[in-house]
């Protein structure tokens, strides 16, 4: 059995297809991601807080945003609940009363940089990239502003630059990437004076705080956020009261966001890339059957013309035939009785003369 | 003019005098426990709401339980003279708690006792024309939210006392013990327990609960008192149970000690499984207990001797056994969170504004800090013998160690200290050193709990100058204390924030509300 170039190169093409089509399916699937080894990431105790600012500003300082209406020393503007926009990348919003605490607590907000990224998975022209530091980083140069990243986020962190009507980027934390690149602390971290952002590799994170837990446990609820929560995030918050009262969901569950969406996200790439084949066979099998079609009537009209024309023809020789026979008959009888007018003639003369020209008759 | 400012400067004393008794004599009315229940005010939390749900011992109910106001029935009744046996039967030795019967017979007689007896009632008092309850089913059976002001109430040592006084030293009006071989309550003297040792929260067998002891024997000596026109406490709901007039009993000011046969002093005697004796003189360390001085912290007896008036090495021995639940004589005398155990309830008092600046932000470790051991754990005395008397060992013992907040002597105390390490923004700290370790050990000095533990003239200082050894001249915080995010001190904070979480905790732990924390020159100028 020989084996042509074609054959063998057409088999090729479907073995890989086949496989990547088989891994894309299984994509972080029965195995537990726990992230970049040695990645880094900032444990944030609530219990240590003071509220003082110092984090937001300098924050605007080392990312060069825009000055805020009002000056970082003003602690009122904490009083109303902020959020992250594209003018801040963290703000720290005080909670009073909350029930269990001596006094108002303090919850920073900033990007937690998820070991599997929402706003990544989201993205289709791949502006956001997992740094293996750990730092969830965006690309403004590929970035088509569809903002699905906003929707996917959901700790509600990217914002968009609406007032820019040519320009407009993501904006959020970016865990000073830049600066952690040049072995710096991020901004946010290095100001804070009570260290309640301690930084370091995520997995030394989780030892700390849970070495604070054990120590103090009047004073800690038994849980590290982001240790698990939609997947693990590499900024974590350890509490001295539920982490609902400040603020924070509880309802995001283990499972990433890429985990969450791949069953159809993984459909995803094979519509996409079987989709023109897909429509090309069936653009291929209905011009074939056209085609068939066609031909097919064609060769039926010609059969049918010529029986037709065969049918005909032989009408036309059967009549001709009956014609002529009908003719011959005539003509024999008019002979005939022309031999009787004759020999009648004969006896009369003047009988015989218009016996020679016998007039047509129709058949 | 000039006499009548003299007569006024005459009748001032007196004045002042009369209106002092009238105070007093104010004072000791409120003081007194009220024996008449207040006037009826439907709007107020009430402390005698009583559901008469006792049908759904035989089965679920079929309307829903009726929400009973007793006081509202008891002064209805007493307005026409009629008193408790209107509606309660006299029992073998007290009335029974129950309405109009002495037992839970049946379903069927028990809810036709009530149908039978409160319908003609408030039938007949509605005929005469007098506000009544209702008549229908659905007056008396509704889902229906009375306010409570109902707490419970115990008998600590002020109310025993008063009870002790007015019974004139009479323990046999209450005390008492089964004798299982004449098979009846005896009196044995030395011998008393607390109720809730034998009276449980549900009876069992021929032991009546802890609530209808009380709703029997202390309502029934109340009345009886209250008959012979004698000073009497309260037989009505309210009278023991509405917070607001249990807050209103009188409180005794010295209480006599009670006693039972207690030791003042003692070493705590550890025991084997077996029931044999760790003789005291044998072990190389011993703990000796003040008795005495610790009678006056606790509100009641109750408060250590928990399930029995016994030593508490009887049911914990060392190993544990059945009678303590299990529970080891070092795991009741240690464990933190449990009220009964020692290191429980000291710890309960270390959340004080003037402990909880150190003690709080000290970590829990179990085995706690070794060096803490000593402080109740000591060597057996030299001058002790193997004859000598655990309480007079004890004696010797705690004689050595008087609760005392030692510290250093001004001089060894520096005055400030620069904090200077640090001063990139602001100028350096002036810390007013000697001013806090004042503030510090004045806190403490009147308490003998903090005596017995800061008698090491160091002892204070490790509030701030912690994880070193204790010395007169401790080691700086930069010794240990420097960059922050060491990969190899993971659980070290640098030089700033162990600066600033000291002094910050501290001050929010003891209330200290100046300088306030985000106020950054409070503490350091900045740098011009």
């Amino acid at each position: 059995m020989s084996i042509s170039r074609r054959r063998f190169l057409g088999w090729l093409g479907a073995a890989g297809v086949g496989t990547t089509l088989g891994r894309s399916a299984h994509a972080a699937g029965n195995t537990l991601f726990t992230g970049y080894p040695d990645s880094l990431g900032v444990l944030f105790d609530v219990t240590r807080c003071i509220g003082c600012r110092k984090c937001e500003e300098a924050c605007n300082k080392v990312n060069e945003l825009p000055a805020p209406s009002k000056p970082f020393s003003e602690l009122a503007v904490m009083e109303r609940r902020r959020r992250t926009d594209a003018k801040t990348y963290t703000v720290v919003n005080r909670h009073e009363n909350v029930p269990g605490a001596k006094g108002p607590l303090y919850r920073k907000i900033q990007c937690n940089h998820c070991l599997e990224p929402a706003c990544a998975s989201a993205c289709f022209v791949r502006a956001f990239a997992k740094n293996s530091n750990g730092a969830v980083t965006y690309d403004e140069s590929v970035c088509v502003g569809c903002r699905y990243c906003m929707i996917a986020c959901p700790f509600e962190i990217p914002a968009y630059e609406y007032d820019k009507a040519f320009t407009p980027r993501i904006m959020k934390c970016t865990f000073c990437h830049p600066r952690l690149i040049k072995g710096q602390l991020p901004g946010c971290v290095e100001i804070c004076p009570a260290e309640a952002l301690t930084f370091g590799k995520r997995r030394n994170l989780l030892k700390i705080a849970r070495e604070r837990i054990g120590l103090f446990p009047d004073r800690y609820i038994d849980h590290i956020y982001g240790e698990t929560e939609m997947g693990g995030t590499a900024w974590l918050t350890i509490s001295g009261v539920p982490f609902r009262d400040l603020g924070m969901r509880e309802d995001l569950g283990t499972t990433s966001a890429p985990e969450l969406t791949k069953g159809a996200l993984s459909v995803v790439p094979v519509v996409a890339s079987m989709w023109p084949v897909l429509l090309t066979g069936v653009y291929a099998i209905s011009q074939r059957r056209d085609k068939i079609a066609r031909e097919e009537q064609a060769a039926a009209v010609a059969t049918a013309v010529a029986k037709a024309q065969s049918e005909a023809k032989a009408k036309l020789t059967e009549a001709m035939a009956k014609a002529e026979k009908d003719k011959k008959a005539a003509i024999d009888k008019e002979v005939k009785k022309a031999l009787e007018e004759a020999a009648r003639a004969k006896a009369q003369e003047s009988a015989a003369a218009t016996a020679a020209a016998p007039e047509k008759k129709p058949s | 003019m000039m006499k009548e400012r003299s007569l006024f400067r005459r009748t001032g004393p007196v004045l002042t005098l009369a209106s002092l008794m009238l105070a007093l004599a104010i004072m000791s009315v409120q003081g007194a426990a009220p024996s008449a229940p207040p006037a009826d005010d439907a709007s107020k939390p009430r402390a005698d709401i009583i559901r008469i749900d006792g049908l759904k011992q035989f089965g679920k109910l079929e309307r829903p339980a009726v929400v009973y106001l007793h006081e509202k029935h008891t002064q209805a009744l007493s307005k026409k003279n009629k008193d408790c046996a209107t509606c309660h039967l006299p029992d073998k030795k007290y009335m029974s708690t129950k309405f109009k019967r002495l037992k839970d017979s049946s379903k069927k007689e028990v809810m036709d006792i009530y149908h039978d007896n409160c319908t003609p009632c408030h039938r007949e008092t509605a005929a005469a024309g007098e506000k009544s309850g209702p008549v229908v089913c659905t007056g008396c059976h509704q889902e229906r939210e009375v306010a409570s002001s109902w707490k419970e109430i115990g008998l600590d040592k002020s109310l025993h006392s008063r009870h002790v006084k007015a019974q004139e030293n009479k323990c046999e009006a209450c005390h008492h013990q089964f004798d299982p071989v004449a098979k009846k309550l005896v009196y044995v003297k030395g011998k008393e327990d607390n109720c809730r040792y034998c009276h449980l929260s549900q009876t069992v067998d021929n032991v009546i609960s802890l609530r209808l002891t009380a709703h029997t024997q202390c309502i029934d000596c109340h009345r009886k008192r209250l008959a012979e026109n004698k000073d009497a406490g309260p037989a009505f709901c309210g009278g023991c149970h509405d917070a607001g007039l249990q807050a209103k009993i009188q409180k005794l000011k010295d209480i006599p000690r009670l006693m039972r046969g207690q030791p003042d002093v003692t070493i705590i005697q550890a025991v084997k499984s077996g029931g044999e004796k760790v003789e005291p003189f044998a072990r190389t360390s011993v703990v000796p207990f003040n008795h005495i001085g610790h009678e006056t912290y606790s509100s009641s007896c109750r408060s250590c001797h928990h399930s029995s008036m016994d030593a508490c090495g009887k049911c914990h021995t060392l190993q544990g056994s059945k009678e303590g639940k299990f529970v080891k004589l070092q795991t009741a005398m240690h464990r933190v969170g449990a009220q009964a155990s020692c290191m429980g309830c000291h710890e309960g008092f270390m959340a004080d504004k003037r402990c909880a600046g150190c003690h709080a932000t000290m970590p829990r470790r179990d085995p706690p800090d070794l060096a803490g051991c000593v402080s109740c754990h000591m060597p057996k005395p030299a001058a002790a013998t193997p004859q000598t008397e655990p309480k007079v060992m004890a004696a010797m013992l705690l004689e050595a160690r008087k609760p005392v907040t030692a510290t250093y002597s001004d001089e060894d105390i520096p005055e400030t200290v620069e904090i200077k390490a640090l001063s990139k923004q602001f100028e350096s700290a002036k810390m007013p050193h000697r001013k806090i370790v004042h503030t510090l050990v004045k806190n403490i000095k009147e308490s003998k709990l903090a005596g017995a533990f800061h008698r090491e003239p160091g002892t204070v200082c490790q509030g701030c100058h912690h994880n070193s050894p204790v010395a007169k001249k401790p080691p700086a915080c930069a010794s240990c204390h420097g960059q922050p995010f060491d990969g190899r001190n993971l659980f070290r904070p640098g030089l700033q924030a162990a600066y600033h979480l000291q002094c910050m905790e501290c001050h929010k732990d003891m209330g200290i509300e100046k300088p306030v924390a985000t106020n950054c020159t409070g503490c350091h100028k900045e740098k011009l």
